[in-house]
């Protein structure tokens, strides 16, 4: 059409867009290194389902239809990246087509009435979600200028070119095709303007002008639709639509075989990682850069504060603001993490390890002027998260908070001190007698007396060993539970027997709130005495206790094969080693605990053996499954005061009893309290029982 | 101000107790900081952080205290002495306090902290007969701190019936309530640094003084034999209204416990 100024156009706007990528890219680059390679058939495989697939958009029954809004303007704008390289092409050629898109085959004409119609199904989607911003007004959403303006430009490509193909139609049609336009025109398709219902209507709309305006129209809504085109493309990485490019790749990127990065395992004897505070993260250039990825990527969207128990119990911590401090405290120290990266770079190029004073210095003045945990992100706000994982599992573009908020806590407490003194008494409580209760480590298998129970120490001959954890071996509640799956066990003759004094805490807690040297002595400990007594097996009532057996004793050398008693309960139930009874009076719920569900995906089978024993069926409540709310005793919460908002535990057990249920279920000790305890605040715990699953089996087993 | 603090390892009191023959069963035990004197140490670190004091502990017998004593420095805690003696196997708080008479006597100090008791005897005397052998002001019990100036503290005693607030001129010995503050956990840079650092330990001579010196010969109290103490009975719920419980009450006391 005017390939001088196309030229123009493409050098000025691919240019500035190259440049700003170039700068993003590179910042990536300076951050700490993070281990996402290989795996392409997997990564390829998340890629389809949950980018191009949009899964957590068009999955969410919740919320289908801003979902399906969502993701066929995404698959809009896929469609029509072909159109924009053809318009690209006409630029400089006239009547351009890509190889194969021409008239002269059917996937041109296949394409041309595909491309009509997305235009027109992304122009009302957009319209649906100006009116959803600006009418309906959902709650998890921030109205901002800018997404109005990107929606607004989405309206003007599709616009621009509807008009641009009505222009033309009229031109050709009305006119006799005065400029001689290309079209298809092939005698075994027919004319372009059968399949494209939508430019015809389009056309319709300006067939009142006369030749000379439908000309202008065509070639200003090209030109129009180019500008808005280059200049979209240069305004994504500028904010939160910057997902528009990132998310494919931090999907693709996204952690395997656990829901997200594990806990770093810090040497806390290395001398350096201490002079450069980098035990955990308490300075933004101490970031990796798929950490540096999520923030890129985050698009506001508000989903993982919704369901987010702190912030909906209104405590100070509001994920996607979470993540906006962090990238705008990233953007602001860009310079200085790249500054800091070359010099890193030159100290390894010189193969020199000790670092010249020179450098150190030039490295602490590249600091943030600001605190990361102080300044940036407020410390209340990084202690209210249960690290319960419903908001990793709602991102639809996969951004793993928890790690980020694990490894800053391991920051404040190993490095800076600062974590909430409450915790001391729990901590303490570890380091002595190896239980967050303080109680006499002598005590641990005390409630086992009388039971029948094989000691590992007298007998390690056995199949299973029985991790009983902290709360089954002090707490008087869940020590009921204890007993029951000893009474299932021994019913359904399973070989196994106990650690008694010899078990520790795992070590679970104390990681969570960052204290990585209690957290490593604790697994050290148990990790010896258990490869000692050459343990294969593990089963355990303590989801906490499964994830951190199951998926952290690796790191440090213990390999097991862990089981939660909920499915091996099952797996008993249905090789009929135990008969159950569908003998349970009263309805029935079931809470999925966090670490058996979002973190360890066991579903199925609790809610199989409550299935199995109750007359009345299984209820579900509003939030189960993987978006299950939390009880709130997670991340260490357990041992702290919860003085803001409401408590999580009573927003709970208000659920329950909103859902006029007798009986609740649960697979974790610390549910079973919490939920109690709600139960208890509401007056409640004589008509509403919450038991563990192993209680309601031992008590309707045959 | 240079602060000596006494620390006591006792038996964690978290465990069972077991006897055989009037004495302690040693396996399984475990030893730790006596919970009065763990918050003395932290009064201590306290004044070294806010007032810059010098901060030095000392702790008697028991055998290998190190672990007690790098737990102490990981608090923050500067120097620790460690007096160990086989004449001291059945020392008493008198002659404890004469030891600590002597290592204070070699220390210039301005000010002692100790524990107002320790968890495993409870006598609650060591830091008084220490100040009465000083001939220095004591007050027991304490509450909290306050430095007025080089010479002068003020301290909060807790009483029956309220608290006084002592003023003192140093220097002076203080026996601190464990309700004076809530000790730090030791963390890994601590930890670390613990590590490398000195313990001073010494028998009595080392000390410059004698077992008949400090009074070994002529304890003015021991022990004598250890007993274990009853466990209580779990209770007896009683349900139905006031008069049915009655009745069962009474049918029991009169039956049963047959004090009626």
């Amino acid at each position: 059409m005017n390939p001088l100024l196309m030229s123009l156009l493409l050098i000025v706007g691919l240019g500035l867009f190259g440049r700003t990528m170039y700068h993003k890219i590179l910042l990536l680059t300076a951050l700490e290194p993070a281990d996402r390679a290989g795996h392409i058939k997997e990564r390829l495989k998340n890629m389809v389902i949950l980018a191009i697939g949009q899964k957590r958009l068009v999955g969410r029954k919740k919320e289908w239809a801003s979902g399906i809004m969502h993701a066929l303007i995404f698959w809009g704008f896929c469609i029509l990246l072909i159109r924009s390289l053809n318009l690209y092409g006409e630029g400089f050629i006239k009547g351009y087509q890509l190889p194969f898109f021409g008239d002269d085959y059917m996937l041109g004409y296949l394409y041309i009435a595909l491309k009509d119609i997305m235009e027109c199904i992304v122009l009302l989607m957009v319209i649906y979600a100006i009116f959803r911003r600006a009418v309906l007004k959902p709650e998890r959403l921030h109205n901002t200028w800018e997404a109005y303006f990107v929606l607004a430009m989405i309206g003007v490509l599709m616009i621009s070119d509807l008009l641009h193909d009505g222009a033309r139609y009229n031109l050709i049609m009305l006119h006799n095709n005065p400029e001689q336009l290309h079209f298809f025109n092939n005698p075994r398709y027919g004319s372009e303007f059968l399949w494209t219902p939508v430019s015809v209507g389009a056309a319709a709309l300006i067939s009142g002008v006369s030749a000379d305006a439908s000309g202008n129209i065509m070639v200003s809504m090209f030109w129009l639709h180019i500008m808005t085109q280059l200049t979209f493309l240069n305004f994504l990485p500028l904010g939160k639509h910057f997902h528009v490019i990132t998310s494919l790749p931090n999907v693709f990127f996204k952690n395997l075989g656990y829901p997200h990065e594990k806990p770093r395992l810090l040497d806390l004897e290395d001398e350096s990682a201490w002079e450069n505070e980098s035990l955990g993260i308490k300075h933004i250039h101490q970031l990796n850069w798929k950490q540096g990825l999520d923030l890129y990527t985050c698009t506001e969207c508000g989903r993982c504060k919704e369901v987010c128990p702190a912030y909906t119990t209104d405590k100070p911590l509001n994920l996607h603001d979470f993540n906006d401090k962090l990238k705008f405290e990233l953007f602001d120290n860009a310079d200085n993490i790249i500054k800091r990266a070359k010099l890193s770079a030159t100290k390894k190029e010189n193969g020199n390890t000790d670092l010249t004073d020179k450098i150190k210095a030039e490295k602490a003045e590249l600091n943030s002027k600001k605190q990361l945990i102080g300044d940036v992100i407020a410390e209340e706000t990084l202690w209210a998260c249960t690290t319960c994982r419903a908001c990793e599992e709602v991102c639809p573009v996969t951004i793993e908070h928890v790690p980020r908020i694990i490894a800053m806590r391991q920051g404040q407490t190993t490095m800076a001190e600062a974590y909430p003194k409450e915790l001391n008494k729990a901590l303490k409580g570890l380091e002595r007698n190896g239980n967050p209760w303080g109680i006499g480590y002598d005590k641990r298998a005390d409630w086992a007396d009388g039971s029948g129970v094989k000691i590992m120490v007298d007998d390690a001959d056995v199949e299973y060993l029985l991790w009983v954890g902290c709360a089954g071996s002090f707490d008087d509640r869940t020590k009921k539970v204890s007993t029951s799956l000893v009474k299932i066990l021994q019913k359904a003759d399973i070989s196994f027997a106990i650690l008694g004094v010899e078990e520790k805490c795992t070590g679970d807690f104390a990681r969570r709130v960052g204290n990585e040297m209690l957290y490593q002595m604790m697994a050290k400990e148990n990790i010896e005495i258990l490869n000692n007594y050459k343990v294969k097996k593990i089963i355990t009532a303590c989801p906490h206790c499964f994830n951190t057996l199951k998926h952290e004793y690796p790191q440090m050398g213990g390999n097991y094969k862990v089981i939660h008693h909920t499915e091996l309960i099952d797996q008993l139930v249905k090789t009929g080693k135990i008969t159950l009874n569908k003998s349970l009076e009263g309805s029935l719920t079931y809470h999925d605990p966090c670490y058996l569900g979002r973190y360890n995906s066991v579903y199925d089978q609790p809610r199989s053996i409550l299935q199995s024993i109750s007359k009345d069926g299984l209820k579900e409540l509003g939030r189960h499954g993987r978006e299950s709310f939390c009880c709130g005793a997670g991340g260490g919460r357990m041992w702290m005061e919860e003085t803001i908002g409401k408590r999580i535990n009573l927003e709970r057990a208000e659920e329950i009893v909103g859902r006029k249920i007798a009986n609740v279920a649960v697979g974790c000790p610390f549910c079973l309290t919490m939920l109690e305890d709600g139960m208890k605040e509401l007056n409640k715990e004589e008509e509403i029982k919450t038991q563990d699953i192993a209680e309601l089996v031992a008590k309707n087993m045959a | 101000m240079k602060i000596l603090t006494t620390v006591k390892k006792v038996v964690d009191v978290e465990l069972n107790i077991h006897l055989k023959d009037g004495v302690i069963v040693e396996d399984g035990l475990q030893y730790v900081i006596n919970a009065w004197d763990e918050s003395a140490v932290e009064a201590s670190v306290r004044l070294k952080e806010n007032k810059g004091a010098e901060t030095t502990l000392v702790s008697i017998g028991g055998g290998d205290n190190s672990d007690m004593i790098r737990r102490c420095y990981a608090m923050g805690i500067e120097k620790g002495i460690h007096i160990d003696d086989p004449a001291l196997a059945k020392a008493d708080s008198s002659i404890f306090a004469k030891v600590l008479q002597k290592v204070y006597e070699k220390g210039n100090y301005d000010l002692v902290i100790t524990g107002k008791q320790a968890q495993d005897t409870d006598s609650g005397q060591t830091g008084i007969i220490l100040a009465e052998y000083l001939g220095l002001p004591c007050v027991s019990n304490v509450i909290a701190i306050e430095v007025m100036d080089d010479k002068h503290i003020k301290v909060s005693r807790s009483g029956d019936d309220g608290t006084e607030i002592v003023e003192l001129e140093l220097p002076a010995v203080i026996t601190v309530d464990v309700s004076i503050n809530e000790p730090r956990l030791p963390q890994m840079r601590g930890i670390m640094m613990a590590k490398k650092k000195a313990i001073d330990v010494m028998d009595l001579a080392a000390l410059g003084t004698s077992p008949d010196d400090v009074g070994c010969a002529t304890p003015k109290s021991g022990i004598v034999e250890f007993m274990a103490s009853k466990m209580r009975k779990a209770g007896k719920k009683f349900e139905g209204d006031a008069a049915e419980i009655t009745a069962q009450v009474v049918n029991l006391l009169a039956n049963e416990a047959k004090v009626l």
